[in-house]
């Protein structure tokens, strides 16, 4: 893989865990790669489908969800929801050939600032470690 | 959809050097202004600042701005701040973005180029969203000052009495003919070994005679439906075939009954009998009689001697076997669930041999054998005779993965130790043993009141029974003393089951009629385990009691007391916010499938006929929170949600990459 | 093509405004402000922008229902796919079904990912990399994703079924078909959505890809995909040097051959069973009889005609997975409850998308009638 190589990488976050376990994250000052940009929705389970397999086609080498954890939910199960979905979409970017790999789900709670920085930063070194998406600049 | 021209603001925050000393805040700023419909770019040292909000302000009103991007900290931060700002400039607080360069930028990140570089892209995210954002309305419905208390437990006695004395209306739903529920089965409480009785009649009768309490017992809730503040609900009023009106409470047609002593009382857990016309217990209330149906000889054989012995007996006339049930529909502004517990079924353990063996008892039937008010009058004789030999067996039920019961049922441990000690006290002689895991003596007092337990004798031995079977007339309990390591069987006269608390059997069919869900315990499910316990998911429907979980007395009362509360805040304002975020159907794109009202953990969506044969989603804005799962699951694109639409999440997309 | 050409094109300027298209339009007959008329009307006034700009554009089924009756010889679908085209150049798109899915799925197909499409072959079937036969499966691995077990969308179908169903079909008549994890979407909608580069890049490359496996001859289950390959490749990217198959017309010719042969029945009771002609098999392709031929071959069945088939049959609803919507959901109830008065037990398709697109009608609703892709009934049947 070419060292240059740096990763776009969309998160989404649900406004009440996750969102705010990345606002504790700069609060605490934590460093973690430059390279997700997050989106807020309300609830994970607002997450479309569409919405990941837009982003890689729009140029996104990965897309990382994050969610309240199962029972923590704000929307009772809007987190579950989201997990069954994406389960199918791991399934459908892998027959694409983008690689299940490159979609990923983590439970982020509101207190856990460390664990959103280490889920960003391990997220964005195996995206960098898999590279570009083949075919993906072809065609 | 045609709108005016988009002339969009960008606000770049410094936040003092804390953006300023990571992201180039000039290179943003220059950068965004380039993007289309961008009619200003600034930066400021402090947005949130008087000065930096007055900045927007006299933009909007000199430049015609009609959509504002604030890149600054988190929206969870200041959101509120800068929508009141654009409201007071005379924009609708919904055509406001916030980029946060802030708490997910400059504070994660070192590399300035990096940094500044993803700064750009965040605020090009929000220009991109404000430009397809759309002026909302925010909502308020009004609250009707009644209250439906659902169960007439303690829980639910003491939420109606509060809500009642704070004015409002209370109409108290309970099933059986009378209120009182579990704890009126008692005998003496723990710690302080009050008689259940004693502070639980005083409230029982506060509710009959509380002019704003309207009790409605012998009766079931079959309906609700609406949303909080206009809940309508139908009640079924069971026929007791005896006027309440005309009823004296004298008794005389259960002592007349061709039937008495024959049928098994309820109240007493199986240990007593009663006559077909019943009053639960003497201090049930209302102090009315009612005629059991499935047991009436005139009810279901159409004869009972001549004529029914029970009104050639009653002297005012109040028999009416042509009583039919009645429908009484009702208006309110919230509800309170305290639809209560059942006692587990020890005969799920047929290892301990409960229904088997006489003398072997559940809970609630020693509770009802040491009452004064019994079928024993309070004497412990189990065959005529006083047990010599009695042994406790803790978590029946609960912390048992094997009957499916995974959850602690918080008062056994206590409950047994109060029913060991009133053995003590009536049999001094008598050998007490008992077995647990662990002693959970969490409350106030409880401890002290183990500690004095263990100093009156009673034995606790660590390891729970495996099984017990038959010796001789007596019982042969078994178990491992784990302290030990080593087997220990006992001899008893009597086991007492330490059954636990589980979920009523119809915990489904209420949730469903409430569209409240339960917990993976088959309780009811509160909206937030530590910062909502009373709340449900739905608005203005609360909980209070063993109907969200197993629990003490003093607990249930200080739920069924933030129960009420709850209630009454909504009730008081007389109006409530509805979420302004919610879904909206496109009622012709609509195809009617229904998987919105599948997925919806509200019940905001629901499928009506406009045409015969022809269904479309109508979602209750008052109802939906506007977590958006619908939009995501609608196969045809007829659901978009406010301010999360399809489009303006994808514009985010397309930016940020 | 401005609107002036696309009329001419068309022969829209022959319009009689005899409103023959507009009565047999099923979506004017849900809603009567749309009409296949005016939209025409308008192109000839010259007033092709608003056309082009109208919600309605993408509401169109292109079931060809108007363009077969046309006494004029209108070429409406070309007409709707045209102003489609000039539509999709200034950003205009209808409303996607399933949030879009479907649509990235085949706009990424163009690019040069690889695909595990293929994961859907068991050990029990015989396929190859090079051969004489190209089976092009289309796009039911993604289907299963959508609207399979588990899926988006699950509408209790296994669209994979049909793939494994056809090479079973294929193999019984000593056919061992490449099937390539280098097959694109046809391109079928994002022609019709009028997404002409789109569909060119995806032409292009399934071209390379059959040339590749040495094929020449392609077979399609799937009627879109066929009259795509067989009639939209040659127009758009030339003529090329292979022949293309439906599957149904294969069958026909090996049961008259004798090659296909069905086991005996061994009750009295035939089921019955009706059939739904797909608008691309029947009207487009003309293929009428060949799917009734293969059914009166299978003993013990009994065919019943619906009230409205072969030309005159009604779409399945929707098209292209836009704008699908309460006029999609009527006419679709409107069909099934066409098949379930014909008594029969069993209502057919010929298209993976009409079976969706029913299947989804039928869900949460009243209608019985048990839905079945022909191949699935073959395979069942054949001895």
């Amino acid at each position: 893989m070419s060292e240059e190589f740096e990763p776009n990488i969309v998160g989404f976050a649900c406004n009440w865990c996750s969102y705010a376990g990345a606002d504790l994250a700069g609060t605490s000052r934590m460093k973690y790669p430059p390279n997700i940009r997050i989106i807020r929705v309300m609830c994970s389970g607002r997450v479309s489908p569409s919405f990941v397999l837009k982003a890689f086609q729009m140029g996104a080498d990965g897309v990382l969800i994050t969610g309240c954890h199962p029972g923590d939910c704000h929307y009772i199960a809007g987190n579950l929801k989201c997990e069954k979905t994406m389960e199918t979409t791991r399934k459908l970017i892998d027959v694409l050939g983008i690689g299940e790999e490159r979609l990923r789900l983590e439970w982020v709670s509101a207190s856990e600032g460390s664990k959103f920085a280490d889920v960003v930063t391990d997220f964005t070194n195996h995206i960098r470690g898999l590279g570009p998406i083949l075919g993906k600049s072809q065609g | 959809m045609e709108t005016a021209e988009i002339r969009i603001g960008v606000y770049i925050c410094h936040c003092g050097i804390n953006i300023a000393s990571t992201v180039d805040v000039d290179r943003v700023r220059d950068s965004i202004s380039q993007l289309p419909n961008v009619i200003v770019s600034r930066d400021f040292k402090y947005m949130c600042s008087d000065p930096g909000q007055e900045l927007v302000r006299r933009d909007i009103k000199e430049k015609g701005l009609n959509r504002i991007v604030v890149a600054s900290c988190s929206p969870r931060m200041h959101e509120p701040t800068f929508r009141m700002t654009i409201q007071q400039a005379g924009l609708n607080p919904y055509c406001l973005e916030m980029a946060n360069i802030r708490e997910q930028c400059s504070w994660v990140h070192e590399d300035r180029e990096y940094a500044t570089a993803k700064a750009v892209k965040l605020v090009s995210a929000a220009v991109a969203k404000v430009s397809l954002l759309e002026p909302l309305e925010e909502k308020e419905v009004e609250v009707r000052p009644e209250a439906l208390v659902i169960g007439g437990g303690i829980a639910g006695i003491q939420a109606s009495l509060d809500i009642a004395d704070a004015g409002f209306k209370v109409y108290l739903v309970e099933r059986e003919p009378s209120i009182g529920g579990h704890m009126a089965q008692l005998d003496k409480t723990f710690p302080t070994l009050d008689c259940s009785a004693c502070i639980l009649t005083p409230r029982m009768v506060e509710v009959e005679r509380h002019p704003n309490i309207e009790l409605l017992s012998y009766s079931e809730v079959i309906d609700v439906s609406g949303y909080i503040g206009n809940f309508h609900v139908k009640v079924r009023k069971k026929p007791r075939y005896i006027a309440m009106d005309k009823c004296t409470g004298c008794g005389m047609c259960a002592e007349a009954c061709r039937m008495k002593g024959k049928i098994i009382s309820e109240f007493d857990v199986g240990m007593g009998k009663r006559s077909v016309p019943y009053i639960p217990f003497p201090y049930a209330v209302p102090s009315k009689y009612t005629i059991d149906p499935e047991n009436c000889l005139f009810i279901t054989k159409g004869k009972c001697g001549k004529s029914p012995a029970c009104k050639d007996a009653c002297s005012s006339d109040a028999i009416d076997f042509e009583q039919k049930e009645e429908i009484v529909e009702l208006d309110v502004g919230t509800i309170v669930v305290a639809t209560g517990f059942d006692l587990f079924d020890a005969r799920e353990k047929p290892e301990y041999g409960y229904g088997l063996y006489d003398n072997v008892l559940s809970g609630l039937e020693f509770e009802r054998l040491v009452s004064s008010s019994g079928p024993t009058q309070g004497k412990i004789v189990i065959d005529d005779k006083e047990p010599r030999d009695v042994v406790f067996v803790q978590c029946v039920g609960s912390r048992d993965k094997s009957v499916g019961n995974e959850y602690c049922s918080r008062v056994c441990c206590m409950y047994t130790a109060k029913q060991a000690h009133l053995i003590h006290e009536k049999l001094p002689d008598a050998k007490l043993t008992v077995f647990y895991i662990d002693i959970r003596a969490f409350g106030k007092g409880y401890e002290e009141f183990y500690d004095r337990v263990r100093e009156e004798g009673v034995r606790y031995i660590r390891g729970n029974v495996s099984e017990i079977i038959k010796k001789g007339d007596r019982l042969l309990v078994m178990a491992e003393d784990t302290l030990l390591g080593e087997p220990v069987d006992i001899e008893a006269d009597l086991v007492v089951l330490a059954t636990g608390i589980v979920p009523r059997k119809d915990v489904k069919e209420v949730g469903n009629l409430l569209k409240i869900s339960r917990s993976p315990d088959g309780f009811f499910l509160e909206s937030h385990p530590k910062m909502r316990p009373v709340d449900t998911a739905t608005d203005g429907i609360y909980l209070a009691g063993c109907a969200q979980g197993p629990k003490d007395i003093p607990d249930t009362v200080a739920q069924a007391k933030g129960a009420a509360s709850s209630a009454m805040t909504k009730m008081a304002r007389g109006k409530v916010k509805v979420e302004v975020t919610t879904a909206s159907v496109d009622t012709f794109v609509c195809r009617g499938c229904g998987r919105c009202v599948e997925v919806c953990e509200y019940g905001a969506p629901n499928l009506e006929e406009v045409e015969p044969g022809i269904f479309v989603s109508q979602i209750n804005d008052s109802i939906c929170k506007g977590c958006g799962a619908c939009s995501v699951v609608c196969p045809s694109g007829a659901i978009s949600m406010k301010h999360f639409k399809n489009e303006q999440i994808l514009s985010q997309i397309a930016a940020v990459i | 093509m401005n609107s002036e050409a696309i009329v001419k094109e068309t022969r829209a300027y022959h319009c009689l405004e005899c409103g023959v298209c507009t009565s047999s339009c099923p979506v004017a007959r849900v809603r009567p402000s749309f009409s296949p008329r005016l939209l025409v009307e308008k192109a000839l006034f010259g007033f092709g922008d608003e056309i082009v700009r109208d919600r309605d554009l993408w509401s169109c089924l292109v079931c060809g229902r108007c363009t077969s009756r046309c006494p004029s010889n209108v070429d409406y679908l070309n007409f709707i796919k045209e102003m489609r085209i000039e539509a999709s150049k200034l950003g205009e798109k209808g409303l996607f079904s399933h949030d879009g899915i479907l649509n990235t799925i085949m706009e990424l197909q163009s690019l040069s990912l690889r695909q595990k499409r293929t994961s859907w072959i068991t050990d029990d079937l015989e396929v190859a990399d090079e051969g004489e036969w190209f089976y092009f499966v289309g796009c039911l691995p993604y289907f299963d994703l959508v609207f399979g077990e588990g899926g988006y969308c699950d509408v209790g179908l296994k669209p994979t079924e049909r793939a494994r169903n056809t090479v079973r079909i294929l193999n019984k008549m000593g056919i061992k078909p490449v099937v390539s994890n280098d097959e694109r979407c046809c391109g079928h909608d994002l022609l019709w959505n009028g997404d002409l580069e789109g569909f060119r890049r995806l032409a292009e490359l399934n071209l390379k890809t059959i040339e590749k496996s040495g094929a020449k001859k392609v077979i399609c289950l799937c009627p879109e995909g066929y009259v795509t390959l067989k009639r939209d490749y040659p127009s758009y990217l030339g003529e090329q040097d292979i022949e293309v198959v439906q599957l149904y017309q294969l069958l026909a010719d090996k049961l008259k051959e004798g090659k296909l042969n069905f086991v005996e029945n061994g009750s009295d009771n035939p089921v019955k069973v009706t059939f739904h002609d797909p608008c691309s098999l029947g009207r487009i392709a003309e293929i009428y009889e060949e799917p009734r031929e293969i059914l009166s071959g299978i003993p013990g069945i009994e065919l019943v005609e619906m009230e409205r088939n072969r030309a005159d049959a009604l779409c399945c609803g929707t098209s292209g997975w836009v704008n699908c919507s309460s006029c999609s959901k009527q006419i679709q109830t409107e069909r099934l409850k066409e098949a379930e008065a014909t008594g029969a037990d069993i209502l057919l398709v010929a298209c993976p998308k009409c079976g969706i697109h029913l299947s989804c009608a039928k869900y949460n609703s009243d209608i019985k009638i048990e839905i079945k892709d022909i191949t699935d009934l073959i395979v069942e049947k054949m001895a």
